[in-house]
Parts: C-alpha cells; sequence; structure tokens
C-alpha cells in the first residue's frame, strides 16, 4: 500500500514537472508552419538554444537578417519580427518567399558549413 | 553521408543529365542513318498527318482494337506510364528543388496524390513482372534486360515512398532516391526504356505505310 502511494506521489510530481516544462515553454522545438495555408511536410525540427550553441551562433543577426535593397545589413537585426512579416508566400522583387527563406537559411548555411541537416526528412520530421 | 549526398547531387546528376541527353540524340541519330542507310523509299512516303493520326489513336485507351483486346493491360500501362511521368514531374519536394535551384516554378501535387500515383508505378511494375512470366508470347521475346529495367524503375519510386514516410534510415533511402533516379535516366538510351523516344517515331513509320501506301488503318 505505501509503495503504491510512493509510486503515486512520484508519478503525480513527475507529472507537474512535466507540465511545468511544458507549461513555461520558452524553449523553440520547430519552426511553426502556421503562416503556410496547407503545409504538406510536418514543421522543420528546430531547437533553437541547443542548435545555436552547437554551432556556435552569437550574433542574433546571423540568421535574423535585415536587407534593405537587395544589401545584408549587418548591424541590423530582426528577432523582433516574425520572418513572415517580411517574407510573404511567393516570391517578390528578389525577396524570396517564406519557404524559399526558411530553406535558405537553415539549408544553405548546412551546405556552406558541411554541418547539420541538408535532406527533406532531416528537418521535417515525422516524429 | 553528406559528401556522398553531395556528390550524388553534383557531379553524379550532371554526368546522368549529360549521358541521357547525349545518349537519347545518339540514339535518334543512330535510327535516323539506320532507316537512311537501309529503307530509304521509307521518306517517300513518311507524312505528318498519318503519322499523328497513328499516334492519336494509340495515345487514348480503348481507340485501338489492340487495346479493345487487352482491356486488363490497357488500363495498368495507361496507369502506369501517367504515373511514371506525371508524378517526379510534379512532385512538391521535387517543384521546390527546381525553384531553390533556378527560381523556376510550376503547380506541385498534394503529396498524398504523389504517393498513390508512386503506388500506380510500383504495381505497375509488379503487373509487367508477372506479365512477363505467365503470358507466352511475351515471355519469349523476354530478356534479362527487361527484368531489370522494372527494378531501376520501380526503384526511385519504393526508394521515394520509404523516404516520403521516413521508415530506416531517412539519409540513406533519400540518398538511395537520387541516386536510383540517376541509374534510371542514364539506363533510357541504353535498355529498352528507350521506347520513351522510339515509340512516336514507330507510330509514325507505321502510320504512313498503312495511310499512304496501303490505304488502311493501324489501329
Amino acid at each position: 500500500m505505501r509503495r503504491l502511494a510512493a509510486t503515486g506521489v512520484i508519478a503525480a510530481a513527475l507529472a507537474v514537472l512535466w507540465a511545468l516544462g511544458a507549461g513555461s515553454q520558452e524553449e523553440m522545438k520547430a519552426v511553426s508552419s502556421d503562416p503556410f495555408p496547407r503545409p504538406q511536410r510536418p514543421p522543420a525540427v528546430f531547437a533553437h538554444d541547443a542548435h545555436n550553441e552547437k554551432a556556435g551562433i552569437e550574433a542574433c543577426n546571423e540568421c535574423h537578417h535585415v536587407y534593405e535593397g537587395g544589401r545584408r545589413l549587418e548591424d541590423e537585426s530582426s528577432e523582433d519580427r516574425r520572418c513572415a512579416d517580411c517574407h510573404g508566400l511567393s516570391d517578390e522583387n528578389g525577396r524570396p518567399g517564406l519557404r524559399k527563406a526558411f530553406h535558405r537559411n537553415c539549408q544553405g548555411c548546412h551546405l556552406e558549413r558541411r554541418r547539420g541537416p541538408i535532406l527533406c526528412g532531416e528537418c521535417h520530421r515525422r516524429r | 553521408m553528406n559528401e556522398l549526398y553531395r556528390l550524388a547531387t553534383g557531379p553524379l546528376l550532371w554526368a546522368s543529365f549529360a549521358v541521357f541527353v547525349g545518349g537519347s540524340l545518339f540514339r535518334l541519330l543512330e535510327l535516323f542513318l539506320l532507316a537512311r542507310r537501309r529503307e530509304r523509299f521509307l521518306f517517300t512516303y513518311l507524312s505528318l498527318r498519318y503519322s499523328l493520326r497513328s499516334i492519336g489513336h494509340w495515345i487514348v485507351p480503348f481507340a485501338t482494337v489492340n487495346w479493345r483486346r487487352h482491356p486488363v493491360l490497357t488500363i495498368v500501362t495507361f496507369a502506369f506510364h501517367l504515373s511514371l511521368l506525371i508524378t517526379p514531374l510534379f512532385l512538391l519536394a521535387h517543384v521546390v528543388l527546381w525553384d531553390e535551384a533556378w527560381n523556376v516554378s510550376w503547380p506541385a501535387l498534394p503529396d498524398a496524390w504523389a504517393i498513390v500515383l508512386s503506388l500506380i508505378v510500383i504495381a505497375g511494375c509488379v503487373f509487367f513482372f508477372v506479365r512477363r512470366r505467365v503470358t507466352p508470347e511475351v515471355a519469349y521475346v523476354t530478356s534479362a534486360s527487361d527484368y531489370v529495367i522494372l527494378g531501376l524503375t520501380a526503384a526511385p519510386f519504393v526508394t521515394g515512398v520509404i523516404a516520403y514516410y521516413q521508415w530506416f534510415d531517412v539519409r540513406l533511402f533519400t540518398l538511395l532516391h537520387v541516386v536510383s533516379g540517376e541509374a534510371l535516366l542514364v539506363a533510357v538510351p541504353f535498355t529498352r526504356i528507350r521506347h520513351m523516344l522510339f515509340a512516336p517515331l514507330t507510330r509514325a513509320y507505321m502510320g504512313s505505310e498503312f495511310g499512304a501506301v496501303r490505304h488502311a488503318r493501324d489501329w
């Protein structure tokens, strides 16, 4: 009986911890596919903090870039905006559409550095 | 694995395109020279009108006596060939690759449709395999290469479906998908898959002779 109670307490504690962890979700786990009307693949896996630690990325604007007149502004950063605020669903005057922008930002860097996932199913994981 | 993928989508890809296009042009030239040497009279009655008339009948299911005589084969072969051509051209993942490499784009199929079409291709390969085994008149003209091309044709679709559902190792099967697609392209000029190039010419040959010489139908 005691054993059962103890098991119950531990399970409850774990559940609370899990709920807290899920509730205080600072950590990002995937790139949201919400802006897309009919996404065909699962959202791309992306653990923001773990990724940047592993990749040694310090500056926000390595990814959260700002372009003006086709040129990247070195001192500007755009982490206060959503990607979809600038990138529409399709290409516009040399500005890549959202899907292309995501792919270039992630895959482009991975190809350049020869590290990190580059195949469809490596990021758009079903589990 | 990434280096193998770079190789497969870089040099190997260009090599396979080059062999596919160059080999196909060579085969067509070879055929033309053969016809000029051995059947020069052909060019006296070769007719665009009768060629198109023949192609027009044979490209429509059940529009020829032979298609009507083999209804199951007709349904399977049309479903198979249409799926085989449509799927790689209009698969979303392929359209995305074209868009992101060359900024050219066209409408894509929903993935669910592409899966159904891929399964039709795979089922078609199984059908043709069994047909080659059990139909005497087909078995008689079958060589080892005909089984190989069925395998080569099915391979990009089988590996594509596996990679899509991410069964087993997704990186391995995506790589196999790329390489098997390249192998299929390379095989076109060197195997019976060249009927992809020759089929319209065969119909032009038959259609012109039946139309302009025999004044008969060839369908």
